[in-house]
């Protein structure tokens, strides 16, 4: 929808300012109260959602122009979608998710790109992954000697999709393989892309770039077609998302499940059992990808409807989005059903939890801002008490690996998956 | 016109560059759109002045070095912190606007049942680190997504609580305020060195002056710490909640209970308030859903309980004929929370309750009676976290016919008062079948009771221009009709003689041909006397209403 379309949106703002703060039934302290990591480092009201409202309705109303400072406003968003549930604990009318992320693209499209972002476009052309410097001739190397179907030669129940962190990154290989090893000995049919295999471009979308997101993602729905896949598994939030949500409204038919939903119904299907127990005290992070934004997409085509007079409401019924139907249960459950794992819990969880600082490409584009994000977290789990966090995005993964918490205390990072296999 | 670049580096060197901006993109978003919110508190349908550059501030001697540089440059300055309302923004071109959300400190004292705090601490977070240690605030109207501070020193501050808590001005103990000049002063006891316990000695006394009843919007010099009562909680060191957002419903213990309780008539409505405020049964009373509006209400707990359920559902449920039985039961209601400290002392509220329904002949809502209604309910009337429900329906509403008077002088109004509206009903301006009757509000804007706090909701669509229009002319009606029964300013022009309709300050002549005509003109020529004491550069805006003596 172009940014003007969000005109009605914009004046209609209340200017509650629930955008900048977790639900606040849900405030237990003040501490860890906050959601937005834009405004909470930047500060300025214009960081938050009711701020990039305001700015973008005196940008379109042509009282400025684009300065550095309102580039940096408009990209600092990690499109976590954290403003989007709490504005929608009042509000029935307003998506202010949708709206940052209309604002990236009209700065790209209106050539207010930032420079940090070219290599890794350009590499999502090129190399068709969005980790600037790696080659697509590597891509499929982390697979090398692993017993697998390759989906254009043999079907198989199941495709799997590592994404581009799980195929390049070498710590994170061998998770990658390790998961499709657990997933043979479940006796599962799994396969692979082989070298059709490419970055599901979500980040694109995150930092704005539509066109190069629309191409990436109609060129893999067509790879998709082309290798009979029914079933994609994905142990990478992001990728979990953009197929979940995005693919689907560009008309994919297949079914999307991210592998802690798939890990959990193999354990309540008796065919994942734990012989080892796992002494370990940990804390679970929600990616926002795969919690608040992992619900399904739902087609809906339709407008506004006033009622009572001046009730603004939609017609017909228009999906909510905000985050009721997230994916939350799966790894508390997974983690539960492992011997010896106590799992203790933040203060920030499920549909309110605090983003790790890597969405919207700001691990790449902010580096700063999204450590200190992930510090913010890593504070947080470091209050529970635990041993080790554990998360199921690699995005999220890397960036907490890299951070420290505000006393300059590192914790240990775990990948789900790896508890599972440890406890096999 | 920028500040000169003396003057602006001047602001930068006090703090820091990440603290301080010109940027036209960050400036247009420190201006009010009034009629985008909450329109009752200023002019209608403007836009705040640009300020001339935004400062976060991150302590009181930063706050103090600003306030001494604009004395020396002459510039006008308004602190804020959510910025929800036109109060806290500036309102001339030459001004700056400071953002205190860097000052968030919370300090609870636990033995002396007090909360130092800062600027940026919001109700939800003074609340929830007052129940860690068994305590709890009063929670302004507002709701908790609001400063405790800003309530406490600068505006009205009464809520739901405040029969059982008292107001911010009464729950106010010492503070810490950057004076106009730049001067710092603490009062009370703070100021003697003695601690923050209370704000009437045995230091300096001048409370009156900053604060008052009704505060000082923000227009004498900025108040940077803020001492407050806290109150028993004989609850969880915090809520729990369950639920699918944003139907999230309290998990209590048996020693809370929420009820909807309904009357025969205003009469006997006003009987059981009078019962309310003579024994201490309750711990908040409120008359809070009827916002929605009379025929409306029971739809709109039906959506808000509900996480599938989206205003597009609210004309069916609405025409269901349980529903509007449900309306019917719960046409005068209040709703009140109750919270035993002991078994003993929750049996005797029960029975307390039991026996002034008996005497006014009232009843409980056996809708709000249902476990999923009645959780959500306690929920929200204890952290007061959904208040922005007042967007909910359209995303603006307006306060008209302040009932802000003893419940015997304004009850017999209340059906004349909720047929004001209907013309613009009718004209499709304002939302329709609310069933006359949105009044809303606590039953005291005292501790233990006294005058009612409350207002009539009037949803409007911001992005309308016509529903502004229809809201701005029935604001103007209810005030010619208030002006007529003799009830004085209408809470819809609460601000009026504070900020002109074109969102700038009023010059002093302005106030002074204003002020010279009214009831008690001496009292503003006396605010006069204190800002030239204390404001003596005038830089804090037409919030503070003078009158030049020498008019009177």
């Amino acid at each position: 929808m172009p940014l003007e379309d969000f005109r009605p949106m914009m004046e209609r703002c209340s200017n509650c300012l629930n955008c900048k703060w977790i639900p606040f039934d849900k405030v237990r302290s003040q501490r860890f109260s906050e959601n937005c990591p834009s405004i909470c480092y930047n500060n300025f009201n214009t960081y938050s959602a009711r701020g990039r409202f305001q700015l973008a309705q005196t940008l379109l109303d042509g009282k400025f122009d684009y300065t550095d400072t309102v580039v940096d406003v408009i990209h600092s968003c990690t499109a976590c979608g954290s403003c989007d549930v709490t504005c929608k604990i009042c509000r029935y009318n307003l998506e202010p998710l949708e709206h940052n992320l209309e604002l990236k693209a009209r700065a790209v499209q209106d050539g207010h790109a930032l420079p940090q972002q070219k290599p890794i476009i350009d590499s999502l052309k090129k190399e068709k992954t969005m980790i600037a410097g790696r080659l697509k001739a590597d891509r499929s190397g982390w697979a090398k000697g692993l017993d697998v179907k390759d989906l254009f030669k043999q079907k198989a129940e199941i495709a799997y999709f590592p994404g581009c962190k799980y195929s390049y990154e070498e710590n994170l290989q061998k998770v990658s393989r390790d998961f499709v090893k657990l997933l043979s000995k479940a006796g599962v049919d799994v396969g692979l892309l082989g070298n059709a295999d490419a970055c599901c471009a979500g980040r694109a979308n995150q930092m704005g770039f539509r066109e190069e997101f629309e191409e990436s993602a109609k060129a893999n729905i067509k790879t998709f077609e082309a290798a009979g896949v029914k079933t994609i598994v994905t142990p990478c939030s992001d990728c979990y998302h953009t197929f979940k949500r995005l693919y689907a409204k560009l008309g994919m038919k297949i079914e999307v499940l991210h592998a802690v939903e798939y890990i959990d119904r193999l354990i309540k299907e008796d065919k994942i059992k734990f012989t080892k127990s796992v002494p370990l005290t940990v804390t679970y992070h929600d990616p926002c990808h795969l919690g608040r934004l992992g619900e399904p997409y739902i087609p809906w085509d339709g407008g506004e409807k006033k009622v009572l007079n001046q009730v603004h409401t939609w017609e017909p019924r228009r999906p909510r989005y905000n985050g009721a139907y997230g994916i939350y249960d799966a790894p508390r459950d997974i983690l539960k059903s492992i011997p010896g794992i106590k799992l203790v819990e933040m203060e920030r969880i499920r549909e309110y939890t605090w983003c790790c600082g890597a969405g919207g490409g700001c691990s790449e584009t902010y580096p700063d801002f999204s450590a200190w994000t992930a510090g913010e977290r890593i504070t947080e789990a470091n209050s529970t008490g635990a041993e080790a966090l554990v998360t199921a995005c690699p995005w999220c993964e890397s960036n907490f690996k890299n951070a420290v918490d505000e006393n300059g205390k590192k914790i240990k990072v775990f990948d789900i998956i790896e508890l599972v296999q440890q406890a096999m | 016109m920028a500040l000169e670049r003396e003057i602006y580096q001047a602001f930068e060197d006090v703090v820091g560059k990440r603290n301080i901006s010109e940027d036209p993109g960050i400036l247009e978003s420190y201006r009010c759109i009034v009629a985008q919110s909450s329109a009752h508190y200023g002019p209608f349908n403007h836009v705040t002045p640009c300020p001339q550059a935004v400062i976060l501030p991150g302590c009181t001697e930063e706050v103090q070095n600003i306030v001494r540089l604009c004395n020396k440059y002459k510039i006008e300055f308004k602190a804020s912190t959510t910025f929800q309302a036109a109060m806290g923004y500036i309102g001339s071109d030459y001004a700056i606007q400071l953002d205190m959300r860097r000052m968030k400190g919370i300090e609870i004292d636990e033995k002396n049942m007090i909360a130092i705090i800062e600027p940026y601490a919001i109700g939800a977070t003074v609340q929830a680190e007052a129940m860690k240690v068994g305590l709890n605030c009063n929670m302004a109207g507002v709701g908790c997504s609001s400063s405790t501070l800003a309530g406490t020193a600068g505006w009205v501050g009464f809520g739901p609580s405040s029969l059982f808590m008292g107001a911010a001005s009464e729950n106010m103990l010492s503070t810490e305020w950057v004076l106009p000049d730049g001067d710092v002063i603490r009062t009370g006891s703070a100021g003697a060195g003695l601690g923050w316990f209370c704000g009437e000695g045995p230091g300096p006394s001048i409370r009156a002056i900053f604060r008052g009843k009704q505060g000082a919007t923000g227009a004498m010099g900025v108040c940077t710490k803020v001492a407050i009562r806290l109150h028993p909680w004989p609850g969880p060191t915090y809520v729990p909640s369950e639920g699918t957002v944003p139907a999230y419903k309290a998990v209590l213990p048996d020693n809370f209970k929420t009820y909807t309780l309904c009357f025969p008539s205003w009469e006997a409505w006003a009987d059981a308030i009078t019962l309310f405020h003579e024994n201490d049964v309750l711990y908040l009373g409120h008359r809070q859903f009827n916002m929605f509006g009379r025929d409306i209400k029971a739809a709109m707990i039906k959506i808000l309980v509900d996480p599938d359920k989206q205003l597009c559902d609210l004309t069916t449920l609405m025409a269901d004929e349980v529903t509007k039985a449900q309306n019917e039961d719960m046409k005068l209601d209040i709703q009140v929370v109750i919270a035993g400290m002991t078994k003993r002392d929750m049996e005797f509220k029960e029975k307390a309750i039991d026996r002034i329904l008996a005497d006014t002949g009232g009843w409980k809502s056996e809708l709000m009676l249902q476990p999923d209604i009645a959780a959500w309910t306690l929920l929200y009337l204890i952290r007061l976290g959904h208040k922005n429900l007042n967007y909910t329906k359209c995303g603006a509403y307006e306060g008209n016919f302040g009932m802000s008077a003893n419940v015997f002088v304004t009850t017999p109004l209340m059906e004349e008062a909720s047929a004001l509206k209907r013309k613009w009903e009718n004209e499709h301006t304002s939302v329709a079948a609310v069933g006359g009757d949105s009044e809303m509000g606590s039953i005291c804007l005292i501790g233990g009771g006294g005058p009612m706090g409350w207002e009539f909701f009037d949803d409007f669509d911001a992005y309308d221009k016509d529903s502004i229009k229809g809201t701005f002319e029935m604001i103007e009606e209810s005030q010619r009709w208030m002006t007529s029964k003799g009830l004085g300013a209408d809470m819809g022009r609460w601000n009026a003689d504070a900020r002109r309709p074109d969102a700038y300050n009023y010059t002093q002549e302005e106030h002074d041909a204003m002020f010279v005509k009214a009831a008690q003109p001496h009292i503003y020529a006396y605010q006069w006397k204190v800002r030239e004491a204390f404001n003596p550069n005038h830089l804090g805006g037409s919030y503070f209403r003078t009158l030049d003596p020498s008019k009177l």
